[in-house]
């Protein structure tokens, strides 16, 4: 093995470290010093109130059974998140399987992934707001079923409602199950698929016994890049609900639009709590450096 | 059993043709809606076909600093591209071995990722505000003229902006750097050493042009994410927007298909990039070849 | 030359609100410059909302002033945001009177001086005493004329009675109510109550911006005689509740299409016929009656909301500046800028010299009331109305003095917020 002095590797990766320090840790420790303070409407004073706290978790111990609203905030965000969740996962790994095991030539592997990945250089912003014409009362998915005498009226649950929050999730974030999905898969051994089809499996037998545990990992990461994305999205909730469905991103931004800045740190570390559960629950799963 | 094959080959192919077609969705409709008529509207049905929103756009939109917020995220995302590149192939030549506190620094770094940008951006946001009222405060106190009349922000395109964009893309970059160098075979070096080369002699000679492919694709990764981020950067960047800001701005006052055409003329830009790196990279396999070796074969 | 707080230096006063102390040595500078006109032109950085905005503006006070105009545009939040926090990232600032409650006491905003602003006398009468045609117009919430004097150039304190220091010079103002298409509803709207008519479920929207949305929703709430507020523009926590309250039940009930927060959102929810009532702005509804789409801005017996904008100055600016910045808000009081913006139905705050610059079938026509004499076009040329159709509401005098409340920020803002994301979260 080549020796270098293990002095090089500090060095090399002291960039990463600076980067990290200045713009993650200390920010994060400004967000939580921050939500202590109190503020007025023009300013932030320093302080060590838990006010913030208090009132972010407002009367939410004494309305029981009625939740209230941080609760029910993060109760209807985590529901996204599992449906979306499933529906990723399931269209990710079908269309993982197809480009891993269907497609032999790596150049049209290359090609059908890059085909995916296309959408995603047209602005999020612009792409969002096209799904109003594809789906609105009088849009082009209503007009095609009236036409086609589907249905006489026009469909409005195809907007501003619990389905198009999840359709714009699901069209966004079913790439990042996809990449590492096919990744995790790609590293299968096709000699363990022959022998498990030499034995006499069929292919669903091979597919729960060998392919889902070895993709494992990927399945693993690509459930931790969806969720966390949707634990912490205002955008697309916002505007795909009409505004009328909260996220925790959402509550966040408001906040920070009306320049209180300490309760929407607080609300921060609350979803940063909360985030971290989860992560560290899935994490159990996996060990990601190894198995990259 | 062949037979087998083809059968489910062919379902596949078919769930694989709509959920394209499902991710094309939007941008087929903006790029059909950007044809509209005059008079058209932002929904359908179609007023008229015509180029006359690519006009308006080419015109200016009648907004305000379209063309600054572009030069803005063209300027950014080169160098977010530039730093992550190097500092994330720094960091992947350090993880090669083991040093101390490298579990901190990658747990950090992949917290990064996982976090809710908004937390991020708003993290960023108030170290900054912080590090602004400091600073005024010193100007106050020892009444530095340069500060209190000079000073505006430490926020900045640049700085809060960079960094932001950074915590984003490195982690992106780290990942990939991982996966290069987990299927590196390090015989290469190992031969390199061998035949008398220099540290440095290994690493531009041997080790860069193997990896180079991949570099190619932590540079597509690197720009693609901080040309579209929004999310961390909307607290972030200070007083000069980015496109994908001022792009959100947009939409609060144009209720023209004006941005359909921004958004086409985007969509065609991207394609026309993506070829172009496609190209380089065959280019360099190509070159490869013909010198002999047959290091780099696939992307990563 | 500083004048106020900044001799006692704890450390937790000099952090608190940092920009506040920076620069009071700038401020006093005015009275003692020279009227130099620039050799090489000026360029005023012009912060504001994309909507206010105007490239013709522009243009024409380069031309008539040789002064440049710097647009930058951010968001209404960020515009208080940039005030409060980088004062001198601008030179001139186009905001709301609403806001003021916060920006003043940042102390980032230096009076002007009314002895500089040459038509001072003619400013409307509306906006600085509250009354149209004589008589007083209703002035809950944050009117402009309690907002609209300083104790001193420099003071963070509004003065009770009108004094030689200005916080905003007004430059456009507009009476708010809801807009409707009148081609769907089929029948005559006339009270605010029908917000939260059944028969429009699934069809109504208000605007997702906390203090103006629960306005509205006040005005709705007193129009259907639920309950009489005690100023709909400073609530109290119980009637906050209770507003929250109502709108949960509607929201719960399906009432609710969408709500919006920008301008295009709205156009759009009524262009594609996603809601027939919502809140509105005037421009927005011109902008779905220039796609060929009846829109209405519907004048209710309840009256309206109001709101008003105008420029201020960053205390830091000083200089040439400083001169050009006055420059410009003369020259956009003396007319053609006012008969810009009473073209698109908003109203100038001198209203004698925008007359000077409109047509007189222009003038009868938007400022009047009477029917139009010729169609009437759209500032970038296009149809509004046509010959013989009459203003929505009427004439000035008729919608100002119909006014029923301003834009404001209440002084229980924060659990206004907070409310609000109840309602949201509901």
């Amino acid at each position: 093995m080549i020796t270098h002095s293990r002095r090089t590797s500090y060095w090399q990766a002291a960039p990463l470290a600076a980067v990290f320090l200045v713009f993650f840790a200390l920010p994060l420790l400004a967000t939580l010093m921050v939500s202590f303070w109190s503020y007025t409407g023009y300013s932030i004073e320093p302080a060590l109130i838990l006010d913030n706290y208090l009132d972010a978790f407002d009367r939410c111990i004494v309305s029981l059974p009625d939740l209230c609203t941080t609760f029910r905030t993060y109760l209807s965000t985590l529901k996204f998140c599992l449906i979306v969740w499933l529906i990723t996962l399931v269209i990710g790994f079908t269309v993982s399987f197809y480009l891993t095991f269907h497609i032999r030539s790596t150049t049209t592997r290359l090609v059908l992934a890059l085909l995916c990945t296309i959408p995603f250089w047209t602005s999020n912003v612009i792409r969002m707001i096209s799904w109003i014409p594809l789906l609105g009362r009088n849009g082009l998915v209503n007009q095609s079923l009236i036409g086609l005498g589907v249905t006489d009226q026009p469909l409005d649950w195809l907007l501003y409602s619990d389905f198009s929050v999840i359709l714009a999730f699901v069209h966004i974030n079913t790439v990042f199950m996809i990449v590492p999905i096919a990744n995790s898969m790609s590293r299968i051994d096709k000699s363990l698929v022959e022998a498990a089809r030499d034995s006499g499996a069929t292919g669903w037998q091979i597919l729960r016994h060998v392919i889902i545990p070895l993709s494992k990992t990927g399945i693993a990461i690509g459930s931790i890049f969806v969720i966390t994305v949707v634990m912490g999205d205002f955008i697309t909730i916002g505007l795909m609900g009409g505004q009328q469905i909260a996220s925790a991103g959402k509550v966040i931004q408001t906040q920070i639009g009306a320049l209180q800045f300490p309760i929407a740190a607080a609300n921060a570390i609350v979803l940063l709590a909360i985030v971290l559960m989860i992560i560290a629950m899935l994490i159990r799963f996996i060990d990601i450096r190894k198995e990259l | 059993m062949s037979e087998r094959r083809s059968r489910s080959f062919y379902l596949l192919s078919i769930v694989f043709a709509l959920y394209v077609l499902f991710l094309y969705g939007p941008t087929i409709t903006i790029v059909v809606l950007s044809f509209q008529g005059p008079n058209g509207g932002m929904t359908f049905p179609m007023n008229g076909i015509s180029l006359h929103w690519f006009h308006n756009l080419w015109a200016g939109i009648g907004v305000p600093y379209v063309v600054d917020a572009l030069l803005n995220s063209l300027k950014l995302g080169a160098v977010v591209t530039v730093l992550t590149v190097v500092i994330s192939l720094m960091a992947g030549l350090a993880f090669r071995r083991s040093f101390r506190g490298q579990s901190v620094l990658f747990y950090t770094v992949v917290a990064s990722l996982i976090l809710p940008s908004i937390v991020v951006s708003l993290g960023i946001a108030l170290e900054f505000q912080i590090i602004d009222q400091n600073v005024k405060a010193i100007g106050d106190t020892y009444e530095i003229d340069v500060i209190q009349s000079g000073y505006q922000t430490a926020m900045g395109l640049m700085t809060s902006g960079l960094g932001a964009h950074l915590t984003w893309t490195l982690p992106f970059g780290l990942l990939i750097m991982f996966a290069i160098f987990n299927r590196f075979n390090s015989s290469y070096e190992e031969a390199a050493r061998d035949l008398g080369a220099s540290s440095w002699q290994t690493f531009a000679h041997v080790l860069l042009p193997i990896i180079a492919p991949s570099l190619v694709g932590v540079v597509l990764f690197g720009f693609t994410l901080s040309w579209d981020e929004i999310a961390r950067s909307s607290q972030a960047v200070g007083a000069d927007n980015t496109l994908p800001i001022t792009l959100q701005g947009l939409t609060t006052s144009v209720t023209t298909p004006v941005i359909y055409a921004l958004g086409t003329v985007t969509t065609g830009i991207s394609f026309a990039v993506i070829l172009l790196a496609l190209a380089i990279v065959v280019f360099i396999q190509k070159r490869r070849l013909r010198h002999g070796s047959d290091a780099g074969k696939g992307l990563v | 030359m500083k004048k106020d707080n900044t001799t006692d230096l704890s450390r937790r006063q000099v952090l608190k609100g940092g920009a506040a102390l920076a620069g009071a040595a700038a401020g006093t500078a005015i009275t003692g410059f020279p009227a130099v006109i620039a050799a090489e032109p000026v360029t005023l950085r012009y912060l504001s909302t994309a909507v206010n905005q105007s490239p013709a503006i522009a243009e024409r006070a380069a031309k008539d002033l040789g002064i440049k105009i710097e647009y930058v545009t951010v968001t209404t939040d960020d515009v208080t945001k940039r005030i409060i926090t980088q004062p001198n990232s601008f030179d001139l600032v186009d905001t709301e009177y609403f806001a003021l409650r916060n920006l003043i006491p940042s102390g980032n905003l230096m009076g002007m001086d009314a002895k500089r602003i040459k038509l001072i006398d003619k400013l409307v009468p509306a906006l600085t005493k509250g009354e149209v045609a004589g008589k007083k117009i209703g002035d809950q919430g944050t009117a402009p004329h309690k907002v609209m004097y300083l104790e001193g150039q420099n003071s963070k304190k509004f003065a009770s009675s009108p004094t030689e220091w200005i916080t905003l010079i007004p430059t456009t103002y507009n009476a708010d109510t809801l807009g409707i298409r009148p081609d769907l509803i089929g029948r005559p709207i006339e009270s605010w109550a029908e917000l939260l008519n059944p028969e429009f479920k699934g069809k109504a929207s208000i605007m997702n911006i906390p203090s103006s949305g629960m306005m509205d929703a006040a005005m709705v709430i007193e129009a259907s005689g639920k309950h009489k507020y005690g100023d709909k523009g400073n609530m109290t926590r119980e009637e906050i509740d209770l507003t929250v309250a109502t709108l949960i039940d509607a929201k719960k009930a399906g009432q609710f299409r969408a709500f919006w927060t920008d301008f295009n959102e709205s156009v759009n929810l009524m262009a594609g016929g996603e809601t027939v009532i919502q809140s509105m702005w005037s421009p927005a509804v011109t902008a779905v009656r220039l796609k060929g789409i009846a829109c209405k801005f519907q004048p209710l017996k309840e009256g309206y909301r109001a709101w008003a904008s105008g420029f201020g100055l960053p205390k830091t600016l000083k200089g040439k500046e400083l001169d050009a910045a006055y420059e410009f808000v003369n020259w956009f009081l003396s007319g053609w800028a006012g008969a810009y913006l009473n073209r698109q139905g908003y109203y100038a705050a001198v209203l004698e010299t925008a007359k000077e610059h409109m047509e007189p079938y222009e003038w009868a026509f938007w400022m009047e009331g009477k029917p139009a004499e010729k169609d009437i076009k759209g500032p970038d040329g296009g149809l509004l109305e046509k010959a013989g159709s009459v203003r929505d509401g009427g004439s000035y005098d008729q919608r100002m003095g119909a006014v029923a409340c301003w834009n404001s920020i209440m002084d229980e803002n924060a659990y206004l917020v907070r409310k609000w994301n109840e309602f949201i979260a509901a």
